[in-house]
């Protein structure tokens, strides 16, 4: 694996302004798209870097890295310096446009629990623990000590795990495409994000119904039939509905409007 | 408590999000960070530092109060924390926390209206970011990011300086399938988000694993680690089947021309 040193200077610098860039992974989240706005900015100095003489091609990359994105704040790095790498060779023509968001989807969820677990409710918990006790006695190097040791630690892990995801995308790039395995490569990649996208689709999106049909005496509850077929059935076909219809070329802006039509009179006739 | 704390109040909730957004950290929306900063403005800085210290732990569970605590650690931390200061008085950081319990509720039904209308931005931030131009996004990341706290942050300030029931009167004349409506957009707009995603990625040979993907979260209950871990043992063993197909594939050509000289040159021996 090449050294941070073993960098070319354009490299590094890119890979530092993604670093500072990726601390504005929060800003302006949203539903829709949660981190897309913070992972566009981090791979911003990539992209310029990349299509600096293709404008075609530059707005592309940047539409790409609006997909949706979600994941814990440190992880997010990992996959941005791999994105790098994977742009990089996408624009050499080694690989395919749908591998770079396939490898993205794969990660994200994965990613998001080990973080997780590791940043809130560890390292969380130890920062706490020095900072509690130095501040109870009115001491303010408690909480400059839990940001520290929380805050700025994960500024570093950020720092060296854009690093990581670079140096390790280039180089399982480059054997796969020196083996000749490429588009055997890239369509294993595609069905691992297949797979985190179907799971994302059942623990974030939900089709809220909340109706009950009253004939005489007996009343049904929507739900149950619906979750009778099978359980979370609707999500599965809302998403599988708004891909076919971007595909037919709907704008999302039309289908995000859509659906809060849908809400608010799914809600008046009282079914939500 | 008065206008001036409610001011306080909404100032800090406002920059401590802005903050902790911007560094991406949570560290700067804990209590034992917050509660210091309010302190500081209110010019009590000790007794800033003091509650920071029991608001952590309360907000950590490891320290328990009668009664429930706030869900959102930092408006209940500003909150709590101007009350007692103001207040100066024994158990008045419970009072406070208490108080902060009912802004915290409304809050939530308030921020829940507008996220229909962060997430309608979505194809706008998309926009924006075909321009190509990565100053004017990210100053408009800069400027929008306080756009979106100021809800909150407004409902504190009211919440704090005129009390609770005026904004609850506000918010009852709002008819109700409005709010359910508002609040089920909001969790049907990720469907989107994902259909732009799967666009993206779908491919009709290998479309069946989204199924699979779905069924393994939504019936076994399995976390997405559990599932990337048997998704990657799925992928690796394709690939290598379909690698062996290719080499088989491969050694059928060169056998076939092989076996052809084979055959001459067992002629000219023969000859």
């Amino acid at each position: 694996m090449k050294k941070i040193n073993e960098l070319q200077a354009e490299e590094k610098s890119v890979l530092t302004k993604m670093f500072w860039n990726s601390h504005k992974v929060f800003h302006n989240f949203n539903m829709t798209k949660m981190e897309a706005n913070g992972f566009t900015m981090t791979m911003s100095p990539a992209i310029e870097s990349i299509y600096k003489d293709d404008p075609e091609a530059k707005k592309e990359a940047y539409v790409r890295h609006q997909a949706f994105f979600n994941t814990h704040a440190v992880a997010m790095n990992y996959i941005a310096g791999m994105a790098y790498a994977l742009e990089k060779d996408y624009y050499a023509g080694k690989i395919p446009e749908s591998t770079i968001n396939a490898v993205k989807a794969s990660l994200m969820g994965p990613t998001a629990g080990m973080f997780d677990s590791l940043f809130f409710n560890c390292l969380r918990v130890i920062a706490a623990g020095v900072g509690i006790g130095l501040c109870a006695s009115g001491n303010i190097i408690g909480s400059i000590l839990f940001i520290l040791i929380y805050g700025v630690t994960q500024s570093v892990c950020k720092y060296y795990l854009t690093v990581l995801g670079y140096t390790s995308g280039t180089e399982f790039i480059d054997k796969v495409y020196n083996s000749g395995l490429m588009s055997i490569a890239t369509r294993c990649v595609s069905i691992l994000g297949l797979l985190m996208v179907g799971a994302m689709t059942a623990t974030t999106v939900s089709f809220p119904l909340n109706w009950t049909i009253n004939v005489g005496d007996t009343s049904v509850v929507f739900q149950d039939l619906l979750d009778a077929v099978y359980p979370g059935i609707m999500s599965v076909v809302l998403v599988l509905l708004m891909m076919y219809l971007i595909k037919k070329g709907k704008r999302p802006s039309f289908l995000v409007f859509c659906i809060l039509l849908l809400g608010l009179i799914g809600a008046f006739l009282g079914i939500f | 408590m008065t206008l001036s704390s409610a001011l306080v109040c909404a100032f800090v909730y406002w920059l401590m999000r802005y903050l902790d957004n911007t560094t991406g950290w949570d560290a700067m929306a804990r209590p034992i960070v917050v509660a210091p900063v309010v302190g500081l403005v209110l010019g009590d800085f000790k007794t800033g530092i003091i509650m920071g210290a029991s608001l952590e732990a309360i907000f950590m569970g490891i320290s328990a109060i009668g009664g429930a605590i706030p869900a959102d650690a930092l408006s209940g931390t500003v909150i709590a924390v101007a009350y007692a200061i103001g207040a100066g008085s024994e158990g008045a950081m419970e009072t406070g926390l208490a108080l902060a319990m009912s802004i915290g509720t409304l809050m939530s039904s308030i921020s829940s209206m507008f996220t229909p209308l962060w997430a309608g931005l979505a194809p706008w931030w998309e926009k924006e970011a075909a321009e190509c131009n990565p100053v004017k996004f990210s100053a408009l990341n800069w400027i929008m990011e306080g756009v979106r706290g100021l809800p909150q942050t407004v409902v504190i300030f009211l919440g704090v300086a005129y009390g609770v029931s005026g904004l609850q009167t506000f918010l009852n004349v709002c008819p109700g399938w409005v709010m359910t409506g508002l609040h089920a957009a909001g969790s049907m707009m990720t469907a989107v988000g994902f259909g732009i995603l799967l666009s993206m990625i779908w491919s009709k040979e290998i479309a069946v694993f989204y199924f699979v993907g779905f069924i393994l979260s939504k019936s076994l209950g399995l976390s997405s680690l559990g599932i990337a871990v048997i998704g990657a043992c799925v992928a690796i063993t394709i690939f290598f089947v379909e690698k062996h197909a290719l080499e088989y594939g491969q050694r059928q050509k060169e056998g076939a021309s092989e076996a052809d000289v084979k055959e001459n040159n067992d002629e000219e021996e023969f000859f």
